[in-house]
């Protein structure tokens, strides 16, 4: 089991490793040089020589990965090209914006996929569970981007209950925070949400089918002991691992939704320092990106190992 | 005796709720949506009132009326006639990326699970890091590097889909591979192109059939995201993505532009998972609960 987990553990270490080469030269494949692009065209040949050796862009491709990753490893990201501060700064700011967010999406979608499984799984067949399953299927279906503007349109524009923009920056006390994260942590929730309670509704009806609810039920015990004490611990493992593949999943999630709210999270720095292809600061947020997504993969992988015997004995 | 007969035996075709092709009503009710969507795609340039970059066919922002469906936007266009011909570039991508990864996914995993061994540990392994890149950062990253057009948008995401693929069709084909049938061709000397073509496809043909009707849903989504980052075709293609980006930074004047296509995607994509969870059922495959990996 131990060894099942290390190696587990091993392999995420040597996918960070291939994925941060494949970021790399992704980036260097940008078009045209960073030399380039900071001087403009007009700039001199001398000019752009310098500028190149001050950069280190006249090493080979593998030695400036290795300065790079050393760097990283050391929590040195360089410097940005365009603003010409060190990346950490930027990059420390907006992780904390994403993460404020994340956590609020978190506080949201445990207390709903786990009150809505429940109650879903218990009228199951009744108009409740009907219309909580269309609102699933709507919540998994939907891209992110169009469920942000919608809520936009209602909550922001129509009646103006949240500011359209979650500029979070401008904000100096809690209610105003809350105010300000709301409609962008709904939109995520939401799609989280519903994977989570399908999943949950589904392993909950099995357990409720089982003879060994039945049994507690025979016994005498109060309905909601029998739900909370003997079917929902049940249900909760395959739950921690969609909950992890849902924060995954959040990865790519923060990209869009901080785009349509303006949010300035990880997400929308990497979308904003690709079109102004600031290479450090590119590197930087994909990487950090793609730390957190393998993260939660491993622990998704763990998670089924070790609830799973079958997959414990293999 | 192959995998989908079992499974008929399973999910019985006869009963009253049963319609169209055997589909449960919902999944039927989402074929003809479908069929609508793909005779609107194929037909539109026929029948659409205006271009889709026709500017100034009208004024900027009007509300809907018999000439403009669903108004104008910030350039004056008929968005009506642009969210028509935005379902052309959306149904080819969707499908073709998807077909890509299906046939290159498929292939990969027949090969992984029928050599097994170290090749199938190897290319495991490939597999494991190339899912292990969120793929919107990967496809934002490649676009950016390669430069932005359809193909190149096909290319990416038939690529960010192809391990996907490759990881569910080895596991249904590991499933069958060690089946008597296969011994048998194997013994008769049959080769293995010819062993993975008669024996294997047509059992794993309903894993396939699903991968590519649960992925065309998430193609379509996560190109609409391309587009709506910027990443897609540039403008001004009437492509829904990149429509619901422009219309959103004039939503103040008129939610119209963003509304129809925005509308449109959010059907289409209910109508590909609806058809693909009661396709997924009819052949006692797993459905939708396969999470968006």
């Amino acid at each position: 089991m131990a060894r099942l987990i290390l190696s587990r553990s091993a392999l995420a270490l040597i996918s960070l490793l291939a994925v941060s080469v494949i970021i790399f030269w992704c980036v260097e494949w940008l078009p045209g040089d960073a030399a380039t692009r900071i001087l403009g065209r007009d700039a001199t040949a001398q000019s752009l020589a310098l500028l190149r050796h001050k950069l280190h862009l006249d090493l080979p491709g593998w030695q400036r990965y290795l300065t790079w990753l050393g760097g990283a490893l050391r929590g040195d990201f360089g410097v940005s090209l365009v603003a010409d501060r060190p990346v950490l700064d930027y990059v420390r700011g907006r992780a904390a914006n994403t993460l404020t967010l994340a956590a609020f999406v978190l506080a949201l979608y445990v207390p709903l996929s786990v009150g809505l499984g429940l109650w879903t799984a218990v009228a199951r067949g009744r108009a409740a569970d009907h219309v909580v399953s269309v609102l699933v299927i709507f919540g998994m279906c939907v891209p992110e981007y169009v469920v942000g503007i919608l809520l936009t349109m209602v909550f922001a524009l129509a009646l103006p209950w949240f500011p359209p923009l979650a500029l979070i920056d401008q904000v100096h006390d809690l209610a105003g925070l809350l105010r300000v994260l709301f409609l962008p942590a709904v939109t995520l929730t939401a799609a989280m949400t519903a994977y989570a309670v399908r999943l949950m509704r589904e392993n909950l009806i099995d357990v409720l089918d089982s003879g060994y609810v039945q049994m507690a039920r025979l016994k005498g015990l109060p309905r909601w002991r029998v739900l909370l004490w003997h079917a929902l611990p049940n249900a909760l493992g395959p739950a921690l691992n969609v909950t992890a593949l849902n924060i995954a999943w959040l990865m790519g999630g923060i990209v869009v939704v901080e785009t349509v709210f303006n949010f300035p999270g990880l997400g929308r720095l990497l979308v904003d320092s690709i079109s102004l292809k600031d290479v450090p600061v590119i590197l930087a947020a994909s990487l950090l990106l793609t730390v957190v997504y393998i993260l939660c993969n491993l622990a998704a992988d763990i998670a089924s190992l070790l609830l799973n015997p079958k997959l414990r004995a293999g | 005796m192959s995998a989908s007969a079992d499974a008929m035996r399973a999910s019985p075709m006869a009963g009253p709720r049963r319609s169209l092709l055997g589909l449960p009503p919902a999944a039927s009710l989402a074929a003809v949506v479908l069929i609508g969507y793909v005779a609107v795609a194929l037909t539109g340039p026929l029948w659409a009132p205006y271009g889709p970059a026709e500017v100034l066919v009208g004024d900027p922002f009007e509300p809907p009326s018999l000439v403009h469906l669903f108004g104008t936007d910030n350039l004056g266009r008929d968005v009506f006639s642009r969210v028509v011909y935005g379902s052309r570039p959306v149904l080819a991508m969707a499908a073709s990326s998807t077909g890509l990864a299906v046939i290159l996914g498929g292939m990969i995993g027949l090969l992984l699970a029928y050599r097994r061994g170290w090749v199938d540990e190897l290319g495991m392994r490939v597999i494991d890091i190339l899912m292990s890149v969120p793929p919107l950062v990967l496809a934002l990253l490649l676009i950016s590097a390669l430069g932005s057009s359809g193909v190149l948008v096909v290319l990416t995401v038939a690529f960010l889909f192809a391990p996907r693929v490759a990881r569910i069709v080895r596991a249904s084909t590991l499933a069958i591979v060690t089946e008597d049938y296969v011994t048998a061709a194997v013994t008769r000397g049959e080769s293995a192109v010819g062993i993975a073509l008669r024996e294997l496809l047509p059992n794993v043909a309903g894993t396939l059939f699903v991968e590519f009707s649960i992925r065309t849903g998430y193609a379509i989504v996560f190109i609409g995201a391309l587009g709506f980052l910027g990443f897609g075709a540039p403008p001004p293609a009437p492509e829904w993505g990149l429509m619901i980006n422009e219309g959103y930074s004039n939503i103040n004047a008129s939610f119209w532009p963003v509304m129809a296509p925005a509308a449109s995607m959010a059907v289409l994509v209910i109508a590909v998972n609806l058809f693909t969870e009661g396709l997924a059922r009819r052949i006692g495959q797993r459905g939708l609960a396969g999470l968006r990996e």
